[in-house]
């Protein structure tokens, strides 16, 4: 049996992992375990919140103003992606992105095919935008869909997010710049269908990603108020 | 509280994996201060300090930050990525850093004593509801195996470093750690 399917080594290692005290080629073999077994995993969570009350009862400081200033400075989360290449933008966003890449390619494309005017005009896929959205917790969100001069949105809500009372949910395009734009309220179910307030082209020409919130019931805000709840990218379905 | 302000830290963190800059600002802000008091002990400059949380949420935006999926990404868990950068920093720095210095104002400084304004680990726990099992069971462990973990955990000291620190042989430093790792988890979990 190996080392790492032993309870008690795992267990001592682990201790040993947090602690700091486990060091040179064994903490490097550690290091390369941990992500592909589960058992060494969970020991290193259970120190960790064994031991954490050592580090999370101490204090508050203040931090400088200067501190978030150098985070934004260094991760471009304001204006980001201004100075970003799309695709390393578009990348970075694991797992949302990778996530989305895949859905992109390996969902919506036979689902398009299966699509029966495309089998009565046999014609190539029809000129759509498709959004394919990620949720939180990397799961698959919503798949986004219209024409290219279509007047709606078609969406498929694969994983639901609880929606409170009082409030609804929101889609909103972003641009290669990261600004976002207010697309409208987003009507929940399974399947749903949501008018535009423009043509479908002139709203996601410009579109790399969408994006849902969750805002007050009859709000028409000018940007999120809340952290997305699902984002994802959207593309054009045609050559 | 609002809606955004009631996210735990495994939301805001989901979050920022979708690059939600606003999820990313509400994490900096719920987080930030707690970061920053355990790269301070760590490193005891408040300077150096903010570099270490910076870098910390800079690698947690561009998701480089090594996580097994099963592991949880709470608060706890932050804390202990910001100590280790900050035990990286610390070991960077380390060959300049005396143990005793005297600053520019001629206080004299001890690297791991903290000074007598402040509470020490023992006293940080038992105040909070959080630390009071742990700072329970290591409060039943001996002094000098205590002081050993304490040094291995704020400090990042090896085995060797922290048998010459305390001026004790290098085995008897192992058998403190290891066996008061064991009492810790045996003590803990008989008080859950």
């Amino acid at each position: 049996m190996n080392w790492y399917h032993h309870r008690d080594t795992v267990d001592q290692l682990a201790a040993s992992y947090l602690l700091g005290t486990l060091r040179g080629q064994a903490r490097r073999r550690f290091d390369a375990m941990l992500p592909k077994q589960t058992l060494l995993a969970l020991a290193v969570d259970d120190w960790t919140q064994r031991l954490a009350p050592l580090l999370t009862t101490l204090s508050p400081e203040q931090p400088s103003p200067a501190l978030w200033k150098s985070i934004v400075l260094r991760t471009a989360v304001k204006g980001q992606a201004t100075t970003d290449s799309l695709w390393r933008r578009v990348f970075s966003a694991i797992p949302a992105g990778a996530l989305a890449m895949g859905m992109l390619v390996g969902v919506m494309a036979p689902m398009l095919w299966d699509r029966p005017w495309v089998e009565e005009s046999g014609a190539q896929l029809p000129a759509s935008y498709v959004g394919v959205l990620g949720t939180a917790d990397g799961k698959p969100g919503l798949i986004v869909s219209s024409l290219r001069h279509g007047a709606w949105v078609d969406v498929k809500q694969m994983t639901p997010v609880a929606v409170p009372p009082g409030m609804q949910l929101y889609l909103w395009r972003i641009d290669a710049t990261g600004k976002t734009n207010a697309l409208g309220p987003l009507p929940t179910g399974k399947w749903v269908r949501m008018a535009l307030p423009e043509p479908a082209e002139a709203l996601f020409s410009q579109a790399v990603e969408l994006a849902v919130t969750v805002e007050k019931l009859g709000d028409t805000p000018l940007a999120p108020q809340l952290p997305f709840v699902y984002r994802g990218l959207c593309g054009k379905l045609w050559k | 509280m609002s809606a955004a302000a009631a996210d735990t830290v495994e939301q805001l963190m989901g979050r920022v994996a979708l690059r939600d800059h606003r999820a990313f600002k509400l994490l900096f802000d719920q987080t930030a201060g707690r970061l920053l008091a355990v790269a301070s002990r760590v490193l005891q400059d408040r300077a150096h300090a903010e570099d270490v949380v910076q870098e910390v949420f800079v690698k947690l935006w561009n998701q480089s930050v090594q996580r097994s999926p099963a592991q949880t990404c709470s608060l706890a868990w932050m804390c202990v990525v910001t100590r280790n950068m900050a035990i990286d920093h610390l070991r960077r720095k380390r060959p300049e850093t005396p143990l005793q210095w005297v600053d520019a104002d001629g206080v004299e400084h001890e690297h791991d004593v903290p000074d007598d304004e402040h509470p020490s680990p023992m006293e940080h726990l038992l105040a909070h509801e959080d630390g009071v099992r742990l700072g329970n069971c290591l409060g039943r462990l001996e002094t000098e195996p205590r002081q050993a973990v304490l040094f291995a955990f704020y400090e990042g000291l090896s085995h060797m470093e922290i048998a010459h620190r305390m001026c004790k042989p290098l085995g008897t430093v192992k058998a403190w750690t290891r066996r008061s790792l064991l009492r810790l988890k045996g003590c803990m979990e008989a008080c859950a």
